[in-house]
């Protein structure tokens, strides 16, 4: 990262994290992000992940809107990832923590998943999301 | 049970459950299988499809139910072909964990798909059942 953003003493300390331009161009990505992200420097990051605008562009937008940092916990791709969105004037830094991933290999291991997923999240801003979803957790195994 | 269209094998197995054919829809997906022993190519499925394949074997006549694995919802057949154990494969739904509402979605079809093949197989059973009962009256 070469963002003023990462001097900043409060940015965490993983490695995993992309900083975005003002337009929500990848202008870089962390060693730890390169194989999922790495391709894609110098594009919108929306261009190549499909339907996160919805679930990532918020915390973002409050990121920048603020000037301050802005920590969400959200689900995409099958994970549960907390973000952390730290503005700086040159882009806009995002930390990425991994959380719980869904583990689809059986019934059994997609239900205990869930339950971790759904702990998580429910440990934070309520989500919207369909409502189908909690009945059909419950009826798992 | 329902008659699917499952026109070429998916894979094809021995007695010890070693892999002896692969169709094309298997090597696209997986890579090379020829050879190698099922269970360990797939890691917890034995549980899953053991029994049926089992059950096919001990009858002598074609297995047909729908299984969850790997976040596939697939029908299989599994049909004996002397010591072989021939398995047609057809998928239905494959878990979309996109967004927090394409999950939700996708679960509640898998579940529905589950619980339908349930209800059919129940339906299935019972009408052997009342076959039989008839019959011995």
């Amino acid at each position: 990262m070469t963002a003023a953003a990462n001097r900043r003493s409060d940015a965490p300390s993983s490695d995993l994290y992309v900083v975005l331009d003002s337009e929500d161009r990848i202008s870089h990505v962390s060693a730890g992000l390169q194989d999922e992200l790495g391709r894609w420097s110098g594009h919108v990051l929306w261009d190549h992940l499909p339907g996160a605008r919805g679930v990532y562009g918020p915390c973002f937008e409050e990121a920048r809107a603020s000037g301050q940092s802005v920590e969400c916990v959200v689900f995409y791709a099958g994970r549960v990832k907390r973000l952390t969105a730290i503005p700086a004037s040159d882009g806009l830094a995002v930390h990425v923590e991994r959380l719980v991933t869904l583990d689809v290999r059986t019934l059994g291991t997609l239900a205990e998943s869930l339950g971790e997923i759904a702990e998580v999240l429910g440990a934070q801003e309520p989500v919207q999301h369909d409502s189908r979803a909690p009945a059909s957790l419950r009826a798992l195994p | 049970m329902a008659v699917t269209v499952m026109q070429s094998p998916f894979i094809v197995l021995d007695e010890e459950y070693t892999i002896v054919e692969v169709g094309p829809s298997a090597e696209g997906g997986f890579g090379p299988l020829a050879g190698q022993n099922l269970w360990e190519c797939f890691p917890g499925s034995e549980c899953l499809f053991r029994p049926y394949y089992e059950k096919a074997r001990r009858s002598g006549q074609p297995e047909e139910f729908v299984q969850f694995y790997n976040g596939h919802v697939a029908r299989i057949r599994a049909e004996p072909q002397g010591d072989l154990l021939a398995l047609y494969w057809e998928q239905l739904h494959v878990i979309d964990a996109l967004t927090l509402d394409a999950l939700g979605a996708s679960i509640a079809r898998t579940i529905e798909l589950l619980d339908h093949e349930q209800a059919v197989a129940l339906r299935q059973e019972t009408r052997s059942s009342l076959h039989v009962i008839k019959g011995g009256a």
